[in-house]
């Protein structure tokens, strides 16, 4: 038996089974010159391939966008040409000339000034990896002899190779590079399969039909597990099954306490394919519908008309209140079609409100494609990164200003929606009481308080260790917080990963918390938590807490 | 030869998305098509080569058709770019 750990999970899950190996074929050109009776030949040989590259992508362009551009390119003559002149002039065969070639046009895209375009040589690249796979008669991870339930195991796995899996016999999946924001993540999580990435030395650890036992919540893979190992996992497999059923059970109960207080428990969206995950897992709301996707995954500033649509659908999805954070940009996040200038601190730079309030046509532009939406469901408009009153009158006038005209133009939205805006800044939290009286709710943003209150970069490995939620400075600032709320009687909610801190949840909760807004896979957990706590007790854990001096005494009193 | 001049109304120029559009219209057109724009000439066929050139947006480009269908080719081409690509 051999024990492997995984730093990073990108999907939970108890599975055990038989390994898959992804079979890695070798994509480098081989060969050489061709004697010049032959040209004719390889260039038929070329088109040949072309025609079959052109008829894998035409079925995959039906699924996924992606292979559309891929066919674009595919049957592009300026691929054609190039590799037929060198075949033609320089006389060579069809793989070097197709290398060639495809290193050529992607260096044109490589080096121009534009990250956007840059992008697009990686698309040439895998076009040309397709034309090289069938050039060499070589498949590309075909998984056709998958008849059984397996667990799959790669170096890595691309949108071309899932869109190939039978995921019937996928019990999980394991790689050797890859991040948890990967495509093969994103994937496990959605169809709720565990999968392990970056697992240094896997490949070398198993071969096909090795049994394994992998336990992606904690990171574990028991390579040839003994009897003992074996038993122990089919049992815990069994417990993670009927915990998820239990909590699957949860879900659809109301987040009330044993003493009958009763909180939200919301969903955090990237996008629209979100929101229905959301909603499939039974949340009270979406608490923040992040906009960004909009303009990053766009090739220009969104249309009105492209965010009313995406608006309009989350809305008429979502049943309950859906909240939309307008643009939250700058610091680490960019767009590919508009050159931010250099900053030595982007965190603390032109970013979010600042953005929109200097760029006011861009700002308009969101706030009537959210308007419109209004009409179709309970929207609330959420403004970012907020550091004082002016500041957050700015942004209200220019939202009574929208309103005018859309009134004035006759379009319907709801007259009535709620503005509210982001705790997140030290500022805020220090003038609370004043901003709460002029906007419609608060929702903390434990990520980015924390940060900026205790002036720790969590990015940096070397302090990393200093963020840390659980600081006092940073539990007084949330209860100062509700505390300003509900003395104004708005409604206070959190959209932080700490919302989704089991071990959080009670402090929260007794600090008087109205709202958890968290990635819908962890609702359920808090929900089932919020259940089983007393409001009344956890008052007194809050009470405690608010005279702790370190952040030893704060878990001492968690336990 | 027939050709026209035609300003690009895209945002972002002709960028993938628009630049397939115009691809994939260009391939169809039975005469030879070139757009001028500045000192590039690019034959629209090809969604690299009109990529590559980067147009922006608010470029005054000419079109140009020569063939059997010029003049058809030419209306069809001007009227996909002044509508915006399908954007």
């Amino acid at each position: 038996m051999k024990r492997l750990y995984a730093p990073k999970t990108a999907s939970r899950g108890i599975v055990t089974g038989k390994v898959y190996v992804k079979q890695e074929v070798n994509l480098e050109p081989c060969g050489d010159k061709i004697p010049e009776e032959l040209v004719q030949a390889e260039v038929n040989r070329f088109l040949k391939t072309k025609e079959e590259v052109k008829a894998e992508l035409e079925v995959l362009a039906e699924k996924n966008e992606i292979f559309g551009a891929h066919l674009m390119m595919a049957d592009d003559f300026t691929l054609e040409e190039g590799v037929v002149s060198k075949i033609r002039v320089e006389y060579l065969n069809a793989e070097l000339a197709l290398s060639q070639t495809v290193e050529e046009i992607a260096a044109i895209f490589d080096m121009m000034d534009d990250a956007y375009m840059k992008e697009r040589a990686a698309d040439v690249k895998d076009v040309g990896k397709r034309f090289m796979a069938n050039l060499k008669g070589v498949q590309a991870g075909d998984f056709s002899d998958i008849q059984e339930p397996v667990i799959l195991v790669a170096r890595d796995l691309f949108p071309s190779d899932t869109a190939r899996l039978n995921l019937e016999y996928i019990k999980g999946f394991i790689t050797q590079e890859g991040g948890v924001t990967s495509h093969v993540s994103i994937m496990a999580k959605g169809i709720g399969l565990p999968a392990l990435v970056g697992v240094e030395g896997i490949l070398e650890a198993v071969d096909n039909g090795t049994l394994l036992c992998m336990d992606a919540s904690t990171g574990e893979i028991f390579v040839e597990p003994d009897e003992e190992t074996l038993a122990e996992y089919r049992t815990k497999q069994q417990e993670y099954e009927s915990w998820q059923k239990m909590l699957e059970q949860v879900s659809q109960l109301p987040a009330e306490t044993t003493d009958g207080r009763r909180v939200s428990i919301c969903g955090n969206v990237g996008n629209v394919e979100d929101v229905q995950n959301a909603v499939n897992h039974h949340v009270d709301g979406i608490g923040l519908f992040r906009s960004e996707f909009l303009y990053m995954e766009s090739s220009h500033f969104p249309t009105e008309e492209e965010q009313f649509e995406v608006y309009r659908k989350a809305a008429e999805l979502c049943p309950e209140e859906l909240t939309i954070r307008t643009l939250d940009i700058g610091g680490d996040k960019e767009l590919p079609y508009y050159e931010f200038d250099e900053e030595e601190n982007p965190f603390l730079g032109w970013r979010a409100i600042r953005i929109s309030l200097d760029m006011k046509e861009m700002f308009k532009t969101q706030l009537r494609a959210i308007l419109r939406a209004s009409a179709f469901g309970t929207i609330r408009i959420m403004f970012p990164m907020i550091i004082s009153v002016e500041e957050l009158r700015g942004a209200k006038a220019v939202l009574e200003e929208c309103k005018a005209e859309l009134a004035a133009e006759g379009i319907d939205f709801d007259a009535g929606i709620q503005a509210g805006m982001m705790i997140e800044t030290p500022a805020s939290v220090l003038m609370a009481e004043e901003l709460a009286e002029e906007a419609d709710f608060f929702s903390i943003g434990t990520n980015d308080l924390t940060q900026y209150l205790l002036a720790v970069d969590r990015g940096n490995k070397r302090i990393s260790g200093m963020y840390n939620s659980f600081h006092p400075a940073v539990l007084r600032a949330i209860a100062k917080v509700i505390r300003a709320g509900h003395a104004a009687g708005i409604k206070v909610g959190m959209c932080g990963e700490f919302a989704s801190d089991a071990k959080a949840s009670v402090l929260l909760l007794g600090m008087g918390l109205d709202e958890f807004s968290m990635s819908s896979g962890e609702a359920s957990n808090i929900r089932y938590t919020i259940r089983n706590l007393s409001y009344a007790r956890a008052q007194e854990k809050a009470g405690k807490v608010q005279t702790c001096r370190t952040i030893e005494e704060v878990m001492g009193i968690l336990g | 030869m027939v050709s026209k001049n035609v300003t690009v109304v895209n945002k972002s120029g002709i960028h993938a998305r628009p630049a397939s559009e115009l691809a994939k219209v260009a391939m169809k057109c039975k005469s030879e098509v070139t757009i001028v724009a500045g000192d590039k000439r690019v034959n629209p066929k090809s969604v690299l080569n009109l990529m590559a050139a980067m147009i922006r947006c608010g470029t005054e480009i000419t079109v140009e058709c020569n063939g059997e269908t010029e003049q058809e080719d030419l209306d069809t081409l001007v009227a996909l770019i002044e509508s915006g690509l399908g954007e």
